[in-house]
């Protein structure tokens, strides 16, 4: 008897437990709801965008669903939910990811809505990343939501240390970006040169350095490419030098960006090349007279820096959107200049209008002294992209294996980057029989 | 009489080594994890030096996890899910066990291995028809379709479980309860379960931690962090180029208190259950 | 939404019903071998209606699909070229430079894991079955690395691993193991060694707690007759123990292996497959290269032919062990 009694207890929480499961926490349906998906949620962010949209919703009528996932993840997400058509209206992307969705067209051109507001954005905006995307894929497909540039974070008090006059405005070659990582190594100190990247993303500082020996390009006008020759194959060993000649941890050859931060902030190593974001954790991190941030280091060659500009998280409107109006609508209030600004110095980048005028948070005394004297260099320009194709899988892959395989004695130079190259040049020349009219993206400068 | 007793001695101090062994490799990774999250973020990251005490004792992260995080509903919707998944596997499982050990029939053994199939079946070629489905029902974005995919997840392996474990009681006892009188269902009622209690509240255990530390289906199937269960909300915390290494500790070390305690009460269940089982030595 | 609910509460209140229904038809005969009364043979198929039905659901279509994915171009990119080709997503597989490097891995990993779980989760279990002070707390302990989401684990390894400020190397270096530090996540070899350890630390519970479960429930007059008998301890773990958690035994470690064989969040997090494919398995290789190449076609035949694998090895194991003469005694 006891038992049935316990049985029937049973059926009834789960009963109960169904129905709590089953009950949701939102919403109720209005007119226009939008959705808005950020790929790199964290408390701050998730505030700043629930009080914006309930400014928007005031000023509109239109709400706006907040939705997240946690970054690591965010790619996959975005496939499943492009692969299901179940792409949220407004949608954050990562430059990167552009290949693949807009291959898949799972993005809508841009160019219509923005119209003539062009004027209003910064020259960084509509000469480096619109005219990249619309090099590469033909149209433009995002609003940015910020600029972010590459510099190159180096412990201020070891340079000291080590005699090293590191100063910013001058700048400095990639010879002296060499010389100085050999002199922060010190061993007895257990102090290395630099954070080396060795895993994810370990050949895109690469790529920017074998192209700034080519005036910023990686391919002739036929898609055949230029960083096969022996000058790439030397250049290409100098880099790697910096890891067989111990100036970064044997570890660092599985190294992703977490571990390059951590352990520049951490006190290991010496230089960090990353960007503009890193400086808020620098600053939640270390004490003032222990970091500064010197521009990339210019060519050996032409004397030009060589740098890429981009928006961490850009704004887009995904095809299958239903509204995308007001999704537009709601881009347009995100990325007005006084929303645009909160924006920017709560995540760490610059702004992307012309009209927000002299900051003083953006000044040459500020923490992005460094990467404000970039944009605004006459001699910045940024290479190309590794191509309008689809390369993510190379990305994930081959591209930091092929290194590894170097690094760790397997392969020649020689073979671990025109296995790359080669590769690329494969896909290029594909993409441009495939696409009439298309041509080689040229690099860009400001002026 | 004396070797017995010196064979007893030697029999408890290796058994003494051995659990203290065990202790130890499990404690030892959280202790870490545990001080980790009372420690400064600066102390955390600081590669010069590694402390195995925090220098600081700051309650920072757990504050931040709580008030910042929102970790409290967390811990709410990965509590409904798990406890609803459990129950239902159980209950589930129990009659599926019993079925696959009791009767012989045709197409048993099919049954079987399509079981085992279903564990073979690579997460990512489930999930993404799966979301296709969901998103056609409404059900996106809910607690119940993370019920609905941990019920389905956990259940093959817990009938199975279920099954090995109703093997194992001689089918004498039932055979001596219908004798008596009883019914089918009775007998399973009164005489089987609380012999396979142990069984049982093993399989609850497995069923509730299965859904407890699920990632992806979390988060695929769910859009908004109010309703995160605790690993994608842990996982938010790392971000592009930093991770949050106390909060994220502390909030792995608040994870545990649930299944902590569920271990602790198990086997006071399983002791109190047994009629016929305990090694009296 | 609520459809839902209530179908699966009915599917469960009907199936508790048609029992006690059926049970008062046929009465309280013994129903061990199948008789030709068409109730009784619909009776184990009524206990596991609802879990086949929810199976099908579920897992049926995402297999079928998967099945025919794995021979066809499907790729995200291209969704209007999509055409069966036969063979080629195999054939591109197998040309991957690598793919030796991570079949090794494969083996290497769920061999080395499910050995490492099993012979420790056994003593860990065998050193619990006798009642001690403070078992209860004891117990609430030992077990807890099963109640880790994979991912904290594997962050976890990810930074007490790390060759310059992780906690293994100071320890070590502290207690005069080794003079220098060792670069666990960059060394081959190495990396997947950590990975294998983080597994095997993770999965000793779940072996602990289902042998365990086995254990207490050994008939205690089992052992008493084998003590009045004279039994020598080791012929009494052979002879009774082992045989009694048998059938246990085997599930966990059929179970477990294709878990491990398919597990790939520990690696991912930890190594990445780094350095150069050294940790890499084939589902993290196919989890990676499914999201990165958005070529389902080609992460579904690497699905096929995992599962492929698993069901040969099922079969043969399954023979091996005889499992199914063993639950009956």
């Amino acid at each position: 008897m006891k038992k049935k009694v316990l049985l029937a207890l049973a059926l009834i929480t789960i009963s109960a437990m169904m129905v709590l499961v089953a009950s949701p926490s939102t919403e109720k349906r209005e007119t226009t709801r939008l959705r808005f998906i950020d790929v790199s949620p964290s408390p701050t962010r998730q505030e700043y965008f629930t009080n914006t949209f309930e400014k928007f919703k005031q000023e509109t009528g239109i709400t706006v669903v907040y939705e997240s996932v946690p970054w690591d993840d965010a790619a996959n997400k975005l496939t499943v939910l492009g692969a299901s058509n179940q792409l949220p209206d407004v949608m954050t992307t990562w430059a990167g990811w552009l290949g693949q969705f807009t291959e898949a067209g799972w993005v809508v051109p841009l160019a219509d809505y923005i119209g003539n507001t062009k004027s209003e954005y910064a020259s960084t905006v509509t000469e480096l990343v619109w005219k990249a995307e619309q090099e590469l894929y033909g149209n433009i497909y995002t609003i940015p939501d910020g600029m972010m540039v590459k510099g190159v974070f180096v412990r201020k008090d070891w340079a000291k240390e080590a005699g090293l006059n590191l100063d910013m405005k001058k700048g400095w070659t990639y010879s002296d970006y060499f010389d100085a990582v050999y002199k922060l190594t010190d061993p007895s100190k257990n102090r290395y040169g630099t954070s080396f990247r060795g895993s994810r993303g370990a050949f895109d500082p690469l790529f920017v350095y074998l192209t700034s020996l080519n005036g910023g390009s990686a391919y002739a006008q036929d898609g055949s490419t230029l960083l096969a020759n022996q000058e790439a194959i030397d250049a290409y060993k100098r880099w790697m030098a910096l890891y067989l000649d111990g100036c970064a941890p044997r570890d660092a050859i599985n190294w992703g960006f977490v571990e390059m931060v951590d352990n520049f902030c951490g006190g290991l190593t010496g230089t960090l090349i990353n960007d503009s974001e890193v400086a808020a954790t620098c600053l939640a991190n270390m004490e003032d007279h222990q970091w500064m941030v010197m521009p990339m280091p210019r060519s050996d060659k032409d004397g030009k820096i060589y740098n890429t500009v981009n928006a961490p998280y850009a704004y887009s409107i995904s095809s299958t959107s239903k509204n995308k109006d007001a999704a537009w609508k709601l881009i347009e209030f995100l990325t007005r200049p006084d929303n645009n600004i909160e924006y920017c110095k709560l995540t760490g980048l610059i702004p992307i209008k012309t009209a927000v005028g002299n900051d003083p948070f953006y000044g040459p005394d500020g923490p992005y002294a460094a990467f404000v004297q970039q944009l605004n260099d006459p001699d910045m320009v940024v290479p190309v992209a590794f191509g309008p194709f689809n390369f993510t899988d190379m990305h994930q892959g081959m591209m930091h294996e092929e290194m590894q395989k170097y690094l760790l004695g397997r392969q020649t130079a020689e073979t671990s980057l025109l296995n790359v190259v080669r590769e690329l040049e494969r896909r290029m020349k594909r993409y441009l029989a495939e696409n009439p009219g298309s041509s080689v993206e040229q690099p860009k400068g400001l002026l | 009489m004396k070797n017995h007793t010196i064979q007893r001695y030697l029999g408890n101090f290796a058994r003494g080594l051995i659990l203290l062994f065990f202790l130890l490799v499990v404690l030892v990774p959280i202790y870490w994890m545990v001080i980790t999250s009372f420690k400064t973020n600066a102390e955390i990251i600081n590669t010069q030096e590694i402390t195995y005490f925090p220098r600081t004792v700051t309650t920072d992260n757990y504050v931040q996890l709580f008030r910042l995080y929102d970790y409290r509903s967390m811990l709410a919707n990965s509590l409904i899910v798990s406890v609803s998944t459990g129950l239902c596997v159980t209950f589930l499982s129990i009659l599926g066990g019993y079925g696959l050990a009791r009767y012989s029939f045709r197409g048993k053994d099919t049954m079987l291995l399509f079981f085992l199939v279903t564990q073979m079946i690579p997460g990512i070629l489930v999930i993404i028809p799966l979301y296709v489905i969901f998103a056609k029902l409404g059900l996106i974005n809910t607690r119940l379709s993370l019920f609905i995919f941990y019920v389905i997840a956990n259940l093959p392996f817990c009938a199975i479980t279920m099954r090995s474990f109703f093997e194992r009681i001689p089918y004498t006892l039932e055979e001596a309860a219908y004798v008596d009188g009883c019914s089918k269902l009775k007998s399973l009622i009164t005489i089987v379960l609380p012999v396979m209690f142990p069984g049982i509240v093993a399989v609850f255990v497995f069923a509730f931690i299965g859904a407890w530390n699920e990632l992806i289906a979390g988060t695929i199937f769910i859009n908004t962090s109010d309703l995160w269960t605790v690993p994608v909300g842990l996982k938010s915390l790392i971000g592009k180029y930093d991770v949050r290494w106390g909060v994220l500790m502390a909030g792995g070390v608040c994870a545990l208190l649930p299944t902590a305690i569920m271990f602790a009460f198990m086997q006071k269940f399983v002791v109190e259950g047994l009629t016929s089982g305990a090694v009296k030595e | 939404m609520g459809i839902l609910v209530f179908y699966l509460a009915l599917i469960a209140v009907a199936c508790a019903f048609g029992i006690v229904f059926i049970n008062k038809r046929t009465g309280k005969k013994s129903l061990f071998r199948v008789s030709n009364s068409m109730q009784r043979k619909a009776e184990p198929y009524l206990f596991l209606l609802p879990v086949m039905l929810l199976l099908l659901l579920m897992f049926g279509y995402p297999l079928i699909n998967s099945f025919i994915m794995a021979f066809q171009n499907y790729k995200l990119t291209s969704p209007g070229r999509i055409y069966f080709n036969g063979l080629e997503n195999f054939r591109n597989l197998l040309s991957e430079t690598d793919i030796s490097l991570i079949i090794a891995n494969s083996f290497a990993y769920v061999v080395i894991s499910v050995l490492g779980q099993f012979i420790l989760g056994m003593t860990l279990a065998m050193a619990l079955n006798k009642q001690f002070p403070f078992r209860g707390i004891y117990q609430a302990l030992v077990f807890l690395p099963w109640s880790f989401s994979a991912f904290v684990i594997g962050l976890m390894h990810r930074w007490s691993f790390n060759g310059e400020y992780g906690v293994v190397n100071d320890v070590l270096l502290r207690l005069n193991i080794i003079s220098s530090k060792i670069a666990w996540l960059g060394t081959p070899g190495f990396s997947l060694a950590v990975v294998i350890f983080a597994m095997i630390w993770m999965g000793i519970p779940f072996f602990a707690i289902m042998i365990l479960a086995a254990l207490q429930s050994i008939p205690k007059d089992v052992y008493e007759a084998s003590y009045i008998d004279g039994c020598g301890p080791l012929r009494r773990f052979f002879k009774i123990t082992f045989a009694y958690i048998k059938p246990t035994v085997i599930v966990t470690i059929l179970l477990r292996t294709i878990w491990i064989f398919n597990s790939f969040d520990l690696i991912v997090i930890i190594t990445n497959g780094g350095p150069a494919n050294f940790s890499q398995t084939l589902p993290s290789y196919m989890y990676t290269k499914a999201f990165s190449s958005y070529d389902f076609g080609l992460a579904s035949a690497l699905g096929v032919l995992l599962m492929v694998t698993l069901v040969v090895y099922v079969t043969v194991f399954l023979k091996i062990t005889k499992y199914n003469k063993a639950g009956n005694f």
